[in-house]
């Protein structure tokens, strides 16, 4: 297809230059390279596919007429110039349903194809007329004649003369209205992929006003054609997407500037000009004074204008508010990212992202878009004001300092006084959830240190002496057998039993506490000590190569130990798989049983306290249970 | 030579070695000091506590191989509030005989403690019975124990903790005939390789329990 096109276009332009015919080669070019170029990108893009067919109907176009407008007429120029006339009105169709199908290659609704269809029957009519009688002959100025005459052109001509305009005049307004009604709906990245291409519509048709208006030609217009396919084509491949606002918005301040200056500067020198007669010189000075003092408050309107055509009404304050308030209700975990869509939504934000801890070693706790990879570790963003940096706001909660939110925007634009407020509001609003996160981790960690203290008076006090009172009552059975009073010697010796069965209740309830050999020993020792002791066979995938922090290792611990406990007791189960993983993205605690499952976390179950404490990690614990097993999975972010 | 951070408790052993007839050669604090004491006057065996100051973690261990690299003669017999599986299979692994890991509860029976003290002192091993227990009772996926009989089990356990054949022998009161007999066939049913050295064999056991 691309090399019949280009066969078609090179021989077409080898018969020699006809500006009046340039915008078909042009656009057969530009629209069949950058249909197939899409779609070879994005196989069976149907936008792609109709850009080509555009293309391919144009390259037909061009060599017909081409081979038509040569001078020295050519053997059978008759029918091959024909066919460069009259499938202009079905051509016409084709480049509408491309308009209107723009980007996707669909129309907006369903409700769209009558009107395509009748579109497709008026350009059938016209292209029927034109292929039948010589209608349009006249305007294409073609060296050959038609290949065949039929009686009644004088009543096809006067017919055409009429439905031409009006059917074009259709064609316009239905692609136009389609166009609004799309843009009106979209949303994001598509309201995005239409401002490249109705960029592209109105530089184009800029040019060709101006050539029209100086140069009186329409060439400079035309020679801009390829420009409406390459912008369309990337803005369907999302090709810096992200860039065309600021590029419009830039534009439109610039061209409005341009045209105040000039006209400005016009009116001062030629309209005052005439009264003051003889004071140029003067004049020209007054009026760039006049314009230089106008220029700033001017430019400022000016923009406020262009940001508000570009940009749209973004969520104003009371909206965002009330968004993150519906946010802060969702579950736990997905709070963070809330409030960094919130923020996302309300600046209109290309990337939020949510910091916490000391204002020299913050941490990125949540970002938006969603799925982004969080960034590394101890990264602190930007200071505030950093030329193309992200925009900072600190998060404050009575007066101590939470962390911060960075806004990064589009190259080039700017956050306006009241996105600033907005963001401020928010950033307030994070930190009453940050301070309330902080609160429950310091409460966890607060407790697993009461409980690491238990454990260590524990084994210091209570076990160490039993143990030692132990071996005194030893030294005694010792004494009580040399000495021959062996009844002494029982009972003391049964009494010393009794001690070391007190002695190994208490260890367990130590144990229970907080496990000596976790703090010890870290994660894998202590899961492997638990699958020990498991009362089901337990498969073990252990690969935790570094210790990691207290508060981490003690939840992976718990989760394991309750994710054991409760297939034992309640699943049935044959045999339990435990894996403790650690990767990039932080630690994959996962355990499966194979039993009946029954697990759900219920209201003061240990799996609700579980899920408590993860979340204060920002983990959430996931709870798959059914008749193949009960799998209980969290990953807990550790940097 | 003792190690313990706890006095009562270090003193309470010192004097109860001494009535078994031990000879108490030194008392220490933690590791540092107890290296110390060993380089002056190496002793036949140390008593070292596993968690001890600075850090209340494995010290001892630490300790442990310390002394052995200084002092391969002496032997290493290590008490702990708990016997982990994974500390045995370190102080086998890293180890070559001469060390012992028990639970402090055993002291209480100076009889066993002793005996087990003077095995470690010979180069010996000895491995906690609490913690043989527990890997011995662990639940598996095809359990290979199963194949075994009861009086193989029993054996195997001891073996786990240090025995010879021959005390495995008077243990159960079989000859020593009979328990050569379980032991070969106690490594044919779990696929283990026979070691000369006991140590190994403890070591292969204790895998193979953990594994």
């Amino acid at each position: 297809m691309g090399a019949a096109a280009i066969v078609l276009v090179a021989g077409g332009f080898a018969l020699g230059p006809h500006p009046g015919n340039l915008h078909n080669g042009l656009i057969a070019v530009s629209f069949t390279a950058v249909g197939l170029y899409v779609a070879g990108r994005r196989p069976g893009h149907r936008e792609a596919l109709l850009f080509v067919a555009v293309g391919a109907a144009h390259a037909v176009m061009f060599a017909g007429r081409q081979y038509g407008l040569h001078a020295g007429p050519l053997p059978g120029a008759s029918w091959i110039g024909w066919f460069g006339i009259w499938p202009l009105p079905l051509v016409l169709v084709l480049v509408g349903a491309a308009v209107m199908c723009f980007p996707a290659g669909r129309l907006p609704s369903p409700g769209w194809r009558p009107v395509v269809a009748v579109l497709a029957a008026v350009g059938f009519v016209l292209s029927a007329v034109s292929a039948l009688w010589p209608v349009e002959y006249a305007r294409v100025g073609l060296v050959a004649g038609p290949p065949f005459r039929l009686a009644g052109f004088p009543a096809a001509d006067a017919f055409y003369s009429v439905a031409r305009p009006a059917g074009y005049l259709l064609f316009q307004l239905v692609w136009v209205a389609c166009v609004v009604v799309r843009v009106r709906r979209a949303r994001g990245d598509e309201a995005r992929q239409l401002r490249w291409f109705l960029y592209a519509a109105t530089v184009s048709a800029a040019v060709m006003v101006a050539g029209l208006a100086v140069w009186r030609s329409p060439l400079p217009g035309t020679l801009t054609a390829p420009l409406l396919a390459v912008a369309a084509g990337a803005a369907i491949l999302r090709h810096r997407l992200y860039d065309i606002d600021p590029v419009i918005n830039k534009s439109l301040v610039v061209g409005a500037m341009a045209a105040v200056v000039t006209v400005g500067y016009a009116v001062i020198v030629v309209g005052a000009g005439r009264l003051v007669d003889g004071h140029g010189t003067l004049l020209s000075l007054v009026a760039t004074g006049v314009v230089a003092v106008a220029f700033q408050p001017v430019r400022e309107r000016v923009q406020r204008l262009a940001d508000r055509l570009v940009y749209g009404r973004r969520t104003t304050p009371y909206e965002a508010l009330s968004r993150l308030s519906a946010h802060l209700t969702a579950p736990a975990g997905g709070l963070l990212d809330g409030i960094c869509a919130t923020v996302a939504d309300a600046v209109g934000a290309r990337e939020v992202v949510l910091w916490t801890g000391p204002a020299d070693d913050l941490r990125a706790v949540a970002i938006w878009p969603p799925g982004t990879p969080l960034p590394g570790e101890h990264n602190p963003p930007d200071e505030p004001g950093t030329p193309g940096g992200p925009a900072v706001a600190p998060v404050v909660h009575d007066g101590r300092f939470q962390g911060a939110l960075t806004v990064t925007r589009a190259p080039g634009e700017t956050m306006s006084v009241a996105e600033q407020r907005v963001l401020g509001d928010l950033a307030a609003q994070a930190g009453l959830v940050l301070e309330l996160r902080a609160t429950a981790q310091r409460l966890v960690a607060a407790g697993d240190a009461a409980r690491r203290r238990l454990e260590r008076d524990l084994h210091d006090g209570a076990q160490q002496r039993l143990v030692t009172v132990a071996m005194e009552l030893g030294a005694v059975v010792r004494l009580a057998t040399t000495s021959g009073a062996a009844e002494v010697a029982e009972r003391a010796d049964g009494v010393r039993r009794q001690l070391l069965e007190a002695t190994a209740e208490l260890r367990e309830m130590a144990r229970g506490l907080h496990p000596a050999v976790l703090t010890q020993d870290g994660l894998e020792a202590a899961v492997g000590f638990l699958a020990d002791r498991s009362a089901l066979p337990v498969r073990l995938s252990l690969a935790v190569p570094r210790r990691l922090p207290a508060e981490v290792e003690a939840t992976a611990y718990f989760v394991v130990s309750e994710g054991l406990t409760n297939a034992a007791r309640h699943s049935g189960a044959a045999t339990v798989t435990v894996e403790v993983t650690l990767d990039g993205a932080g630690l994959l605690v996962e355990v499966c049983d194979d039993g009946e499952g029954a697990a759900v976390v219920r209201a003061g179950s240990g799996l609700e306290g579980l899920a408590d404490r993860l979340a204060t990690l920002d983990a959430r614990l996931t709870v798959e249970s059914g008749p193949a097993g009960t799998r209980l999975r969290t990953v807990i972010p550790c940097g | 030579m003792l190690a313990d951070d706890a006095v009562l408790f270090r003193e309470g052993l010192a004097r109860i070695l001494t009535d078994v007839g031990f000879t108490v050669t030194g008392q220490a604090r933690d590791g540092a000091e107890l290296l110390g004491l060993v380089r002056a006057d190496p002793p036949d065996v140390t008593v070292i506590d596993l968690r001890m100051p600075p850090g209340f973690s494995a010290e001892g261990i630490d300790t442990a191989a310390a002394i052995r690299r200084e002092a391969p003669e002496v032997g290493l017999m290590l008490l702990s509030q708990y016997v982990e599986a994974h500390h045995a299979l370190r102080l086998m692994t890293d180890f070559d005989g001469g060390v012992g890991y028990l639970l402090k509860d055993r002291v209480s029976d100076l009889a066993a403690f002793g005996a087990d003290l003077r095995k470690v002192a010979h180069g010996q091993t000895v491995v906690d019975a609490d913690l043989v227990a527990r890997l011995v009772a662990r639940r598996r996926e095809r359990d290979p124990l199963t194949t075994l009989t009861g009086r193989e089990r029993a054996v195997l356990a001891l073996m786990a903790q240090g025995l010879s054949n021959a005390a495995v022998a008077a243990d159960l009161h079989l000859a020593a005939k009979t328990v050569e007999a379980y032991v070969t066939s106690i490594f044919t049913k779990l696929g283990l390789v026979q070691h000369e050295r006991e140590h190994r064999r403890v070591l292969a056991v204790l895998k193979f329990l953990r594994a």
